[in-house]
């Protein structure tokens, strides 16, 4: 037999210890009124809109028009834009170009006593009001709007005959836009011109030379556009020219309340769940029952960690409600191991053989039927990971949408399975031989073997 | 091999089947005649804004006030509302008839009716769905797309696993104990009154997952048993043997699952709260529909399957020894003639070696069920090499 050494049962128990402690409540130092996360905690777990509450809305084109992907592109950029100016940060967005549908997804803000979510959903879905002004004050004179625009693309070019290439904004203009963009440039020939989206100034270009022939080039030396933020103002403005507007398809909003109380309730099954399965091993399997579950709560810090990040550089996993309830599952499938191996060393102590042989003969014979009790869990997990996912492996045919509810549960299992070989399989194994070693613990009977015959 | 219990599963498996189809039948008259299935919304598209209110008002008020609002039927449920620090706060759930997806402006007139009404009562949006229908059947094929993808994979599973432990009929009888299951956890939300959606997805996909690994862990054993106990032993026997020695295993391991799930299941419905308890109840009894089906279906099931086809087999083989008798003469024949051929040299005649070939090969295949059939072979070559004389005579 493999001989571990008595204080390795130890060395383990302590790290498990340590590792559940950090996981659940995190570290943190405090800098005068600042607390700085060293390692993330419960608290620090990204909840889903169905815990901290939220809004979820999905936009189509009204009428049934069919956007092209540069309109849906634009779409989402006015979309993105307005949220921000919402204040909303944490929000997700998700275009699907296939089926033509935005769904945005953003957590209730949680400094508004009075929050209208129905209202917030309007106005991300209201017509884009682009603008051109004389000036940069948001009250200068109207030269433009949205209507005179035929279209705005970002390009790679040289701006200017002898200055390097870059990236600009190409305008064009209508027969209309041609017109009144004449006159505005004439008037406010080096002068500025502002863009505004809705409320937002979006760009001020000062204005080079009068442009008459319809198209611009909006391009910046002192601060130069990437690719980036090139495509992006370029999408801001075409927003303003859409042809469509846009209706709500579907929507759904959870007050904060009722998440946070189902959040509770989840908190005590789980509570519920471990003091259960804490007696019950232990009634059932003693010794062998107890180191299982040291293991189990190391496999449930691991799951934690895989969710919170656990480091800082790591981020966070959303968790939703399913997500908890795979969490508490697989708590309970986790023991499957510890319960194979326990009964083939009790099987084993009833035919009379040393204690180390019977351990040694236990564990040996177990893993493949572990593994058998794991394998199609595994495919299950990954098979909600996949189809509920962000990057789903059904897009091409039915479209990008949210991460749904499942997506959680999904995560949840998979990670209780994997973390169940480290803690379940190889820690308690390890646990259980260094133990074995101790001389106060080698009575038979605290492993399930039958009274000193 | 210490044996805890002695339970004649095998013996008993007409009482469990009965259970099963008794259980099926009754479930399935009360959702034809009692409590038609219902569809979420997430799936058929529709709207439901559930509010929140304090104090105390006859429902019938509330209705009539909501109704007026707007064209479309609703129909209302009441509850409880426990989350919320006042012990006097209710809740009504409105579900737009139609599977009609309203705009905001129309739920807004409804909320603005309600606070209207009344005042003091601080109606509150607590939630509210609103699915558009081609989006609700968009996500149905996608999750349709889920479960057979998940149904095609476990059953390629079930194919590799169990081409070492008991052949196809195992497999067969898994998936029978596996649609067991599904049919199980369907009557389950169906009889619950649950509207099915994601939730009902995940548990199928967690059942279709969990129900095999008990079906896996017995057949496993049984192949062991087969091994330990010979040939001798009846099918019957090894299977009982088999399944009492899993037992402890597959019951203790039920046992902390199902407290897992079960505790999920005892504090969403002390808070009362549907999106958990649709998704804790089906879990729990389908975990306990697995368990089951795999001791008490599938293996006796597989039990029945093996001796009918070791009785058919006893059949043949004793039908098959007649006729074989019978093909004796003409197969030494054959043989002879074989050997002959190989024999002769190649200015022979060809059409007559070819047709005597061919009369060797159907012989040949004749016999091939036989188990003493190499003896047979190898005997009847004896015989074309001693007796050439005889084989010229004919």
């Amino acid at each position: 037999m493999k001989r571990v050494g008595k204080p390795v049962f130890f060395i383990v128990f302590a790290v498990i210890l340590l590792l559940t402690y950090t996981s659940v409540f995190g570290v943190y130092s405090e800098n005068g009124d600042l607390t700085i996360t060293h390692i993330k905690g419960i608290n620090d777990i990204r909840w889903g809109i169905d815990i901290k509450g939220g809004v979820e809305a999905v936009f189509a084109p009204a009428d049934g028009v069919d956007a092209t992907e540069e309109q849906m592109q634009s779409v989402k950029s006015i979309i993105d834009l307005r949220l921000v100016n919402q204040n909303v940060t944490d929000y997700e967005l998700y275009p699907d170009y296939t089926n033509d549908r935005i769904t945005v997804r953003f957590p209730w803000k949680s400094d508004e006593e009075n929050y209208d979510p129905g209202e917030a959903i309007k106005e991300l879905a209201s017509t884009a009001q682009l603008v051109f002004r004389g000036g940069t004050s948001a009250d200068g004179e109207e030269l433009l709007t949205g209507k005179d625009v035929k279209s705005a693309s970002a390009r790679y070019m040289q701006a200017n005959g002898s200055s390097p290439a870059q990236y600009i904004i190409n305008l064009e203009f209508n027969d209309e836009g041609k017109q009144k963009f004449a006159e505005a440039t004439t008037k406010y020939l080096k002068q500025q011109i502002s863009i505004w989206m809705d409320e937002t100034m979006i760009s001020a270009p000062t204005v080079n030379e009068a442009i008459t022939g319809g198209s611009a080039v909006i391009s910046s030396d002192s601060n130069p556009f990437t690719a980036e933020s090139a495509t992006e103002l370029a999408n801001k403005i075409n927003a303003g020219a859409l042809p469509f507007s846009l209706k709500i398809e579907s929507y759904g909003t959870i007050s904060p309340s009722l998440g946070t109380y189902a959040l509770e309730a989840m908190g005590y099954a789980a509570i519920a769940a471990l003091c259960f399965i804490f007696l019950f091993m232990c009634i059932m399997y003693r010794l062998p029952g107890f180191v299982a579950f040291i293991a189990l709560m190391g496999q449930l810090s691991l799951s934690i960690m895989a969710v919170s990040g656990y480091f800082t550089v790591f981020p966070s996993f959303t968790m939703t409600i399913p997500g908890i309830a795979g969490m508490i599952l697989s708590i309970g499938m986790g023991v499957d191991a510890n319960i194979i191996t326990a009964e083939r060393i009790k099987d084993e102590l009833w035919t009379g053989k040393t204690l180390d042989g019977c351990i040694n003969n236990g564990t040996k014979g177990s893993l493949s039927a572990i593994i058998d009790g794991n394998i199609t869990i595994i495919i299950v997990a990954v098979i909600l990971i996949l189809v509920f996912g962000p990057a789903n492996i059904f897009s091409a045919l039915f479209g990008v949408s949210t991460t749904g509810l499942i997506y959680a549960f999904g995560y949840t299992l998979l990670v209780g399975v994997i973390s169940n070989f480290i803690m379940g399989v190889w820690a308690s194994r390890t646990m259980l031989r260094s133990v074995s070693g101790l001389k106060f613990l080698r009575n038979k009977r605290l492993y399930g073997g039958k009274k000193k015959s | 091999m210490r044996q805890k219990f002695h339970i004649n599963f095998v013996k008993n498996s007409k009482i469990y089947f009965c259970i099963s189809i008794v259980l099926m039948l009754a479930a399935l008259v009360v959702n034809i005649f009692f409590i038609p299935t219902r569809v979420d919304i997430q799936f058929t598209g529709g709207t439901i804004i559930k509010y929140s209110y304090s104090g105390n008002l006859k429902e019938k008020q509330i209705s009539d006030v909501a109704q007026k609002a707007t064209k479309d039927t609703i129909t209302f449920t009441f509850a409880e509302n426990l989350a919320s620090s006042d012990s006097n706060s209710h809740l009504v759930s409105l579900q737009f008839m139609g599977n009609k997806a309203i705009s905001v402006d129309e739920q807004d007139t409804v909320t603005d009716a309600l606070t209207k009404a009344f005042p003091k009562n601080t109606f509150k949006v607590e939630q509210s769905t609103v699915v558009d229908a081609s989006k609700g059947a968009n996500f149905f094929f996608k999750c349709l797309a889920a479960v057979i993808l998940a149904a095609v994979l476990i059953i390629a599973y079930i194919g590799i696993r169990f081409k070492k432990i008991g052949g196809i009929s195992a497999g067969v009888m898994a998936i029978v104990a596996l649609v067991h299951d599904l049919i199980i956890v369907y009557f389950t939300f169906a009889v619950f009154n649950m509207s099915l959606n994601d939730n009902f997805i995940a548990v199928v996909l967690m059942v279709l997952g969990y129900s095999v690994n008990d079906t896996i862990v017995i057949y496993d054993r049984i192949r062991e048993n087969r091994r330990k106990m010979g040939p001798k032993a009846s099918t019957a026997d090894v299977t009982n043997a088999s399944i009492n020695q899993c037992f402890p295993r597959t019951i203790c391991t039920s046992i902390t699952t199902l407290a897992a799930i079960g505790s999920v299941l005892v504090v969403s419905l002390i808070y009362n709260i549907d999106s958990i308890i649709s998704f804790a109840l089906p879990m729990m009894i389908g975990l306990v529909s697995g368990c089951y089906s795999s001791i008490c279906i599938a293996a006796p099931l597989w039990v029945m399957w093996k001796n009918h086809s070791d009785k058919k087999k006893a059949e043949k083989n004793k039908k098959e020894k007649e006729a074989k008798d019978e093909k004796k003469s003409n197969k030494k024949k054959a043989k002879k003639a074989e050997a002959k051929a190989s024999k002769k040299s190649a200015d022979k005649a060809k059409e007559t070696a070819e047709t005597e070939v061919e009369v060797e090969a159907e012989t040949e295949v004749d016999a091939e069920p036989e188990t003493d059939e190499s003896e047979e072979t190898s005997a009847a070559q004896g015989d074309d090499e001693t007796e050439t004389d005889e084989t010229d005579a004919d």
